[in-house]
């Protein structure tokens, strides 16, 4: 009930039975009154003027027999309808309408309709006869009078009721008109709560405010579908880089793993390598001082014999952690790498070539094997190194970082190594080919012509670059530029 | 009778070394770091000095060089089972063992030897150095 009530299409109805409620109550007793003082008025004014005239009429009777007269003038006015009781008083003398059909009224005059309940309306009239007057009564009857205002009423009620029902079936269709709209789009909403999201909140209604808000509405909800599906894409699309970056880190976890795998076994093969040295060489030793056929030699051989499976072994897992760094790329700064080739090369340098080392600030990552730079620094140091060997001079080694247009003309991040000497420099001649395999300027013996361009096939499988600028006596500077890992992608090429 | 010194931190690689020496007639002076072999080189030089390369303190390579500028005449034989020069980072394999061996011959070392080696090969390496 309270529902019904609540709603929309309740309130509407409750407001128009308020309305109609106050309304045709008021109406019909002002109606009714109307009618009632109209025909009141209208019977008053018919029954004086005709009083008046038979007032008129006694006037005009001569004054002998003027009782018999009149007799007959009253009974000729109270049979013609509403009269229903007519008299004439003279002094004492009274002249009556044989045709009366009330007793004497024991009052004067009334001045209002229906004013007694006797449903009767007396007149007085004085009537001028020669020397004195004469009072004329006469009474009217009131019923048919009243019972025309009875029906006059009915009918304003009847009217009023009408009104009343009408006014009441517009106001239903005049509320299903309004709430139409108003309940499709609860069910709309609710429909849309519920996760139906395409269902339309557009509705055709013929009041403008309506349309309206049902059209902003409809705009919002499309508004809305569209940012929740941006939304929805959006997090799968994170969902998707989050599934891809946890495999990534999976990835690198494991590479990290072997590493450090690799960096134990390097370090314990070092180890062996050590405490294999005595196991052989005692064991040979004491094979050379035993008769070569006894069970002592035998045992001895069976010594060495694994001491050589256990070389063998040593040298598989050196290879073996050499092979797992360059099968899958590592990133790495360069800075460590570069000290440990540097370590190496100051032990190598002469007295007279002095070693300059810009600060080792580290360099943003790179992607490959530290094992394959340790080579490009070493194998630059050593060219440098045999451009100075006979004159002396600086080598001086720089790490950084340089930014350039890449491929596709966006600046690309670079980790930059740079070694240059002072020594002889070269022709341009030269420089073309240094790159080359098997080129050498040195004497025969001294070099073998493949350091640089391990080098270059180094740098480039890194897919970096190298660039060297020289002239005659001017010394080298050779720079190469490593591309920057970018988080966690490996080098594409080297894991595929 | 031909003179050698061996140097290796690994006094059991070093007495090792000796003894084949020794035993096969040479006179040997073994020594358990660079310093100590500068010291006994500078007593009375060897034709022949045996080093390792990765040692504490001052390493082979180091210790060639200076052979190298006051006993050009002495013959050096570097052994090297790999190892790092002293960077924790720094992942010591085959290709290090390599370049360390590679970087003492470019310094001057006449050979190079991996450990472990069979005593065969250390002989054939000394006599390969001594002058007939």
């Amino acid at each position: 009930m309270e529902r019904v009530i609540n709603s929309l299409r309740g309130r509407l109805l409750a407001v128009v039975l308020l309305i109609n409620a106050a309304l045709a109550p008021l109406l019909y007793l002002g109606l009714s009154r109307i009618v009632e003082e109209g025909y009141a008025d209208l019977f008053v004014n018919s029954v004086r003027s005709y009083s008046r005239m038979v007032a008129d009429q006694l006037e005009a009777v001569p004054s002998q027999d003027f009782a018999a007269r009149s007799q007959d003038v009253l009974d000729d006015f109270a049979v013609s309808g509403l009269v229903v009781f007519a008299q004439i008083e003279d002094g004492t003398k009274r002249v009556r309408s044989a045709v009366s059909q009330l007793p004497a009224p024991g009052r004067g005059e009334d001045f209002h309709f229906h004013e007694h309940s006797d449903q009767a309306y007396y007149i007085s009239h004085s009537v001028k006869r020669d020397d004195h007057e004469v009072v004329l009564r006469l009474g009217f009857d009131e019923t048919p009078t009243l019972e025309q205002i009875a029906a006059a009423k009915r009918r304003v009620l009847a009217a009023v009721l009408a009104f009343a029902l009408v006014s009441t079936v517009l106001a239903i269709a005049l509320s299903r008109v309004i709430a139409r709209p108003v309940v499709r789009l609860r069910e709309a909403a609710k429909r849309i709560a519920r996760g139906e999201v395409s269902t339309e909140l557009l509705q055709h209604s013929s009041i403008a405010e309506m349309r309206e808000l049902s059209h902003h509405l409809e705009h919002m909800r499309r508004e809305l579908v569209g940012t929740s599906e941006r939304l929805q894409s959006e997090i799968r699309e994170r969902e998707a880089s989050e599934g891809k970056r946890l495999e990534l880190e999976r990835r690198l976890q494991h590479r990290e793993r072997i590493a450090t795998i690799g960096t134990l076994a390097g370090g314990m093969a070092h180890e062996f390598n050590n405490i294999m040295t005595p196991i052989l060489l005692y064991s040979q030793l004491a094979l050379n001082g035993t008769a070569q056929n006894g069970a002592l030699a035998s045992d001895l051989k069976r010594i060495v014999a694994a001491a050589h499976r256990a070389r063998s072994l040593v040298n598989r897992i050196l290879t073996f952690s050499r092979e797992m760094d360059s099968q899958e790329a590592r990133v790495f700064t360069l800075a460590p790498t570069v000290a440990e080739a540097l370590a190496l090369v100051r032990a190598i340098m002469p007295a007279n070539i002095e070693i300059v080392v810009d600060p080792l600030e580290d360099t943003p990552p790179v992607s490959g094997d530290p094992g394959q730079l340790h080579q490009v620094v070493v194998n630059l140091c050593l060219n440098a190194y045999h451009a100075m060997r006979v004159a002396g001079g600086r080598l001086t080694l720089r790490l950084g970082a340089a930014e350039h247009a890449g491929k596709g003309g966006a600046r690309e991040r670079y980790a930059m190594l740079q070694v240059a000497d002072t020594g002889h420099g070269m022709e341009p001649a030269v420089m073309q080919h240094i790159f080359d395999p098997f080129f050498t300027t040195r004497e025969v013996g001294e070099g073998t012509g493949l350091g640089l361009s391990v080098v270059h096939g180094i740098v480039t499988s890194m897919g970096g670059s190298i660039q060297v600028e020289s002239a005659p006596g001017r010394g080298a500077r050779f720079t190469v530029l490593l591309p920057v890992a970018t988080a966690l992608e490996p080098a594409a090429t080297d894991v595929a | 009778m031909a003179s050698i010194v061996v140097v290796d931190d690994e006094a059991d690689v070093g007495d090792a070394i000796r003894r084949v020496l020794e035993h096969s007639g040479f006179e040997v002076r073994a020594v358990n770091d660079a310093e100590a072999g500068l010291r006994a080189i500078e007593e009375r030089p060897p034709d022949i000095v045996v080093t390792d390369v990765i040692m504490p303190r001052m390493n082979g390579l180091e210790l060639v060089k200076i052979l190298r500028t006051r006993f050009p005449r002495v013959r050096v034989i570097a052994i090297s089972g790999g190892g790092s020069l002293g960077i924790q980072t720094y992942k010591p394999d085959a290709i290090s063992t390599h370049a360390y061996l590679a970087a003492v011959r470019e310094v001057g070392a006449q050979e190079i030897l991996t450990k472990p080696f069979d005593m065969d090969e250390l002989l054939a390496a000394v006599r390969r150095q001594l002058p007939n």
